[in-house]
C-alpha cells in the first residue's frame, strides 16, 4: 500500500549521511514532499561511499545512499551562490520543515539558521541534530555514531564480559535511537503545530538522545554508586545465556533461558540428563553460580549442529534460541522475514534492481511501499519549475552560472 | 480537535496533551508509549491490581518495579483491573473506547480481539518479537535471540571471538523507537486525513534488521559480507585504544583527512616515532589499512603515545586541532561531563513512595516550546485506578472489575 499520509508537507531537507537523512526518509515513506537539497561539489558522504552496484563507483550508485534516501526528490544546487541561495529561500517559505543534521553554527553560516529561517516562514518546524549540542564547551567536538557510542557509555557498556569495551560494531546511534527520535519530535512539532498554529526548533544533541537508550544503566548507577558490568551475551539474572558456536564457517545459535522450566526443556532437548536433574540447578541463581559447567554442556550439543536445526529444536521446546543471522542468512534464507514480505524490490535507472527493507511492521495488513530514491539533481527543474515557478530560461541562466550544479 | 486560528504562547499545551493511550506493553514496547507520555499524553498502564510481569523484582523497597521499569515507565498512570473477569474486561474496554491508541505487547495478545472490538477510530498497535504470522510467530524472543535473528548480534565482536550483541536491551528500544514513530504517523491519518482506525503489527526482528548500517546493501550490491571488528572495512585508526586512566574512540581514516592530517602533525610536533612512520607510503593505502597487521601496528604506536596522557588531556588536545577523538567514557562519566553539565542534561525526579530521587536522562530533543517534561516516576501497581475511573464516567458506570 501507498501510506500517502502526508500528502500536502514539505520538508526543505539539508540531512545527509547515515542520521540525519534517515530521519526525514520515514516521512517520504509516508507521502511527505521530502526534497533533498544536494551537492556535487560537496557531495552527500553516503553517495560517495559504498557499498555500490557492481563494486562501481558513482553519485548514484550507492546503496547506503539508497537506503536512506526512498522517496525523496533531490535538487542540486551550489550554496555558496547567492542565487541558489535566494531559491532555497523560496523554497523554504513553502515548507513545513527545514532539517540538517550539520555541525553548530553550519546552518548560520549558510543564512539558513533557525532565526533567519523564521523571519522568512514564521511557523516552520525547524529540525538540527548536531552531535553535543550547539552551545557549550564540546559542541565543536567533531564525531561519528562511534564518537556518540563512546561519550554516552553504550561502548563503555559493550563488550564480552571479561573484556575491554569494544561497543557496538556499527555506528549504532546513527541507525535508530537518532534518526527516529527525530522523526518522533517531528511527527509531534506538526501536530503541536495543528493545534497551536506555532512552529518549533528541535535541537537534538545526538549525544543527549543516544544516552536515553542506555537510560536504565544512568538510573542503577545513580540508585545503587555502582558502575554496571560489561556482561557481553550473558546475563546477570539468567543462565545459560549466551551465543554458542554450531557446525559450519562462523556459524552461531544464541540461546536465552529465562525461566527454570526452560531450563528443564532445554536439559531434555539436549539429552544432559545428569544437570536436569541437579538440584544445584534448578534455580537461575544456582546455574549462575556455575555458569561455565552449564554453557559448556550447551556448547557441547551446538558443536556439531546446523544452527538453523538447532534453534528449531530448542523452539519446539519453548526454549528462546535464534540463529546468529548474517547479511546473507537473512536476506535469503530467513523464512519469516521473507513470509512476512518484508524485502522489497525497487528499479532504479543506475543501481537496477535492488533489495530495500519495509518499514519494519504491517500497517493494516499490508506492507507501506517504497519508492526509489532520486538521482542526484534528478528533480532540480521540476522543483524550480513547478513550486517556485522559475520558467525554463531562469533555470537555464542558473545552471550556466553554476547555482544550478545539476 | 483541530484549531484553525494561532493561540498566544501557553505552557499548557503539549504535543500530546488532549490524547489518551492505553498502555498493555512488557520490555519491547514499554519506551514507545514514554515517548508519547513526555510529550502530555496520559499514558495509562492497564494491569493486574498487584501488576504486569514487566515490572520485575523492585530495585529498591518502593520503587514498584527493577531499574528497567522505572526508567521506562516514568510519565505514566496505572490502573489495576482483574482482566480474568467479564467485569474487569469490560472496564477496559470502557477505557479503550476513551483512547486514541492503544500499545499491546504479545504477552497481552489474548485481549487483542477485545481491543480491536471496540467502536471508535484509533490507532491500535501489537507489538512481538517476530509478528503476529509466519513460522517464526510463535518462537520466544529474548532481547539476546531476537539481536541475534535480527542481524545485529553479528556486527559486533571481535573477529576469532563470538559475535556479541549491543548491551543495554537494545532489542526493546530499537522496536519501540519504531513503533512510536509508525503509531504517530498512524494517528495523524486518523484525525488529519479521517483515514479510520489503523492496526500496525511490529516485529522486533525486522526492527533490528532495519538498522544494520548498510551490511545488507553490501551484501546486496557487491556480495561481500561485513565482518565484526571492522577487519577489511574499518580504518586502522578506528579503534578503541587504552590510555592513562581508560580508553579513547579515534577516527582518523583517509576520508577524514583533516583528521588525519592533524593526527600525524601531533604526533610529529611530540616528537614520537609514529609521525615519522605514518608519513610512510603505506599508511597512504586505504585498503592496506583496513589490515589486521596495519591495526595492530597502529595500537601499539597509539598506546604508547597515549600511555600517559588521560581521556580528559586527548579530549582537550582533539577539540583544540579538530581530531576525531573521543573518551570512552563509563555510566558513571556522565554526570562529570562538561558538556552534559554546561547543557543542565540530567533531571533528578523525586520518588516519594521509594524516599529518594532518581537521576534520570534528560529529553532526548530539546523543543523551543516547552512541552516535554518529566514530572512523574514510574507508577505503582494501581496507583491511578480511582482518579483515572472517575475522569472516565462510561468506565465508572462500569465499575465492577476495578480495585
Amino acid at each position: 500500500m501507498k501510506a500517502h499520509y502526508l500528502k500536502g508537507i514539505r520538508f526543505a531537507d539539508f540531512t545527509w549521511a547515515g542520521a540525519g537523512s534517515f530521519s526525514t526518509k520515514i516521512f517520504a515513506d509516508y507521502g511527505a514532499e521530502v526534497i533533498k537539497i544536494e551537492s556535487t561539489t560537496r557531495v552527500d558522504p553516503v553517495r560517495a561511499g559504498g557499498p555500490f552496484k557492481d563494486g562501481i563507483a558513482g553519485l548514484n550508485r550507492s546503496g547506503y545512499f539508497a537506503s536512506r534516501n526512498t522517496g525523496k526528490r533531490s535538487i542540486a544546487l551550489n550554496l555558496k551562490s547567492e542565487e541558489a541561495r535566494e531559491a532555497v529561500r523560496e523554497l523554504i517559505r513553502k515548507s513545513d520543515v527545514v532539517s540538517n543534521n550539520f555541525g553548530p553554527g553550519a546552518m548560520d553560516r549558510l543564512g539558513f539558521g533557525y532565526e533567519a529561517v523564521r523571519a522568512i516562514k514564521p511557523d516552520i518546524i525547524y529540525l538540527s541534530m548536531p552531535m553535543y549540542g550547539e552551545d557549550g564547551p564540546l559542541s565543536g567536538m567533531l564525531g561519528l555514531g562511534m564518537t556518540i557510542s563512546a561519550v554516552t557509555g553504550l561502548m563503555s557498556l559493550t563488550g564480552y564480559h571479561d573484556g575491554p569495551p569494544l561497543g557496538p560494531g556499527t555506528h549504532y546511534p546513527d541507525h535508530a535511537a537518532n534518526p527516529y527520535h527525530a522523526a518522533f519530535a517531528v511527527i509531534a512539532a506538526l501536530r503541536h503545530r495543528r493545534r497551536t498554529g506555532r512552529g518549533m526548533k528541535i535541537d537534538l544533541a545526538q549525544v543527549e538522545s543516544t544516552i536515553n537508550i542506555v537510560g536504565p544503566a544512568v538510573v542503577e548507577q545513580a540508585l545503587t554508586g555502582q558502575e554496571p558490568v560489561r556482561t557481553g551475551n550473558r546475563s546477570p539474572h539468567h543462565a545459560p545465556h549466551n551465543v554458542f558456536r554450531c557446525k559450519g564457517e562462523d556459524r552461531w545459535c544464541a540461546v536465552a533461558v529465562l525461566t527454570d522450566a526452560q531450563w528443564r526443556a532445554l536439559a531434555d532437548v539436549i539429552g544432559a540428563a545428569g544437570l536436569a536433574g541437579d538440584p544445584g540447578l534448578a534455580t537461575a541463581a544456582g546455574r549462575l553460580a556455575r555458569v561455565d559447567e552449564v554453557e559448556a554442556a550447551v556448547a557441547r550439543w551446538m558443536a556439531d549442529r546446523d544452527a538453523e536445526a538447532a534453534m528449531a529444536a530448542l523452539q519446539r521446546a519453548g526454549v528462546p534460541a535464534g540463529v546468529v543471522a548474517d547479511p546473507q542468512t537473512l536476506m535469503e534464507r530467513d523464512p519469516q522475514l521473507r513470509h512476512r514480505g518484508y524485502w522489497q524490490h525497487l528499479d532504479h535507472p543506475e543501481l537496477g534492481v535492488a533489495t530495500y527493507t519495509s518499514p519494519p511492521y504491517r500497517l493494516d495488513g499490508e506492507r507501506v511501499e517504497l519508492e526509489r530514491p532520486p538521482l542526484i539533481g534528478e528533480h532540480t527543474d521540476a522543483v524550480l519549475g513547478g513550486i517556485l515557478g522559475y520558467d525554463a530560461a531562469r533555470i537555464a541562466a542558473l545552471r550556466k552560472s553554476g547555482a544550478i550544479e545539476a | 480537535m483541530t484549531k484553525t486560528e494561532a493561540s498566544p504562547p501557553s505552557v499548557v499545551e503539549r504535543p500530546y496533551d488532549d490524547v489518551r493511550v492505553i498502555d498493555l506493553t512488557h520490555h519491547l514496547g514499554a519506551y514507545a508509549t514514554r515517548l508519547f507520555a513526555d510529550l502530555g499524553a496520559e499514558v495509562i498502564r492497564v494491569e493486574p491490581p498487584a501488576g504486569r510481569a514487566d515490572r520485575g523484582a523492585p530495585a529498591v523497597p518502593g520503587l514498584g518495579g527493577d531499574v528497567p521499569f522505572v526508567f521506562l515507565n516514568a510519565n505514566k498512570r496505572s490502573v489495576g483491573l482483574d482482566l480474568t473477569g467479564a467485569a474487569g474486561r469490560g472496564v477496559l474496554a470502557d477505557l479503550v473506547a476513551t483512547a486514541q491508541i492503544v500499545v499491546l505487547e504479545a504477552e497481552e495478545r489474548a485481549l487483542l480481539p477485545l481491543v480491536l472490538s471496540v467502536p471508535g477510530a484509533r490507532v491500535v498497535t501489537v507489538v512481538s518479537h517476530f509478528g503476529l504470522d509466519g513460522p517464526y510467530a510463535d518462537y520466544a524472543g529474548s532481547d539476546l535471540v531476537t539481536q541475534s535473528l535480527g542481524g545485529i548480534t553479528w556486527m559486533s565482536g571481535l573477529p576469532g571471538q563470538p559475535p556479541l550483541r549491543i548491551a543495554g536491551g537494545q532489542a526493546g528500544f530499537v522496536t519501540s523507537l519504531y513503533t512510536a514513530a509508525a503509531t504517530a504517523l498512524a494517528l495523524y491519518d486518523v484525525e488529519v486525513n479521517g483515514g479510520g482506525s489503523h492496526v500496525i503489527d511490529v516485529s522486533a526482528q525486522e526492527c533490528i534488521a532495519h538498522s544494520l548500517q548498510n551490511a545488507l546493501q553490501v551484501w546486496d550490491l557487491e556480495r561481500r559480507i561485513s565482518i565484526r571488528g571492522g577487519e577489511g572495512t574499518r580504518d586502522a585508526t578506528e579503534q578503541v585504544l587504552a590510555c592513562a586512566d581508560g580508553y579513547i574512540f579515534l577516527a582518523c581514516g583517509l576520508p577524514l583527512p583533516m583528521s588525519w592530517k592533524a593526527l600525524v602533525a601531533w604526533f610529529q610536533e611530540e616528537g614520537h616515532p609514529g609521525g615519522k612512520r605514518l608519513a610512510e607510503p603505506d599508511w597512504a593505502d586505504r585498503v592496506k589499512r583496513t589490515t589486521r597487521a596495519m591495526r595492530d601496528e597502529f595500537r601499539a604506536m597509539f598506546e604508547s603515545f597515549a600511555a600517559k596522557r588521560t581521556k580528559a588531556e586527548l579530549r582537550a588536545e582533539a577539540l583544540k586541532r579538530r581530531i576525531i577523538l573521543a573518551p570512552v567514557s563509563s555510566i558513571s562519566d556522565l554526570p562529570h561531563d562538561p558538556q552534559l553539565i554546561f547543557r543542565r542534561y540530567f533531571h533528578d525526579l523525586p520518588h516519594p513512595a521509594a524516599g529518594r530521587g532518581l537521576r534520570f536522562p534528560g529529553a532526548p530533543y530539546r523543543l523551543s516550546e516547552p512541552v516535554w517534561r518529566i514530572d512523574r516516576p514510574a507508577p505503582l501497581p494501581g496507583e491511578d485506578t480511582d482518579l483515572v475511573l472517575r475522569a472516565a464516567p462510561r468506565a465508572a458506570a462500569a465499575g465492577g472489575g476495578a480495585r
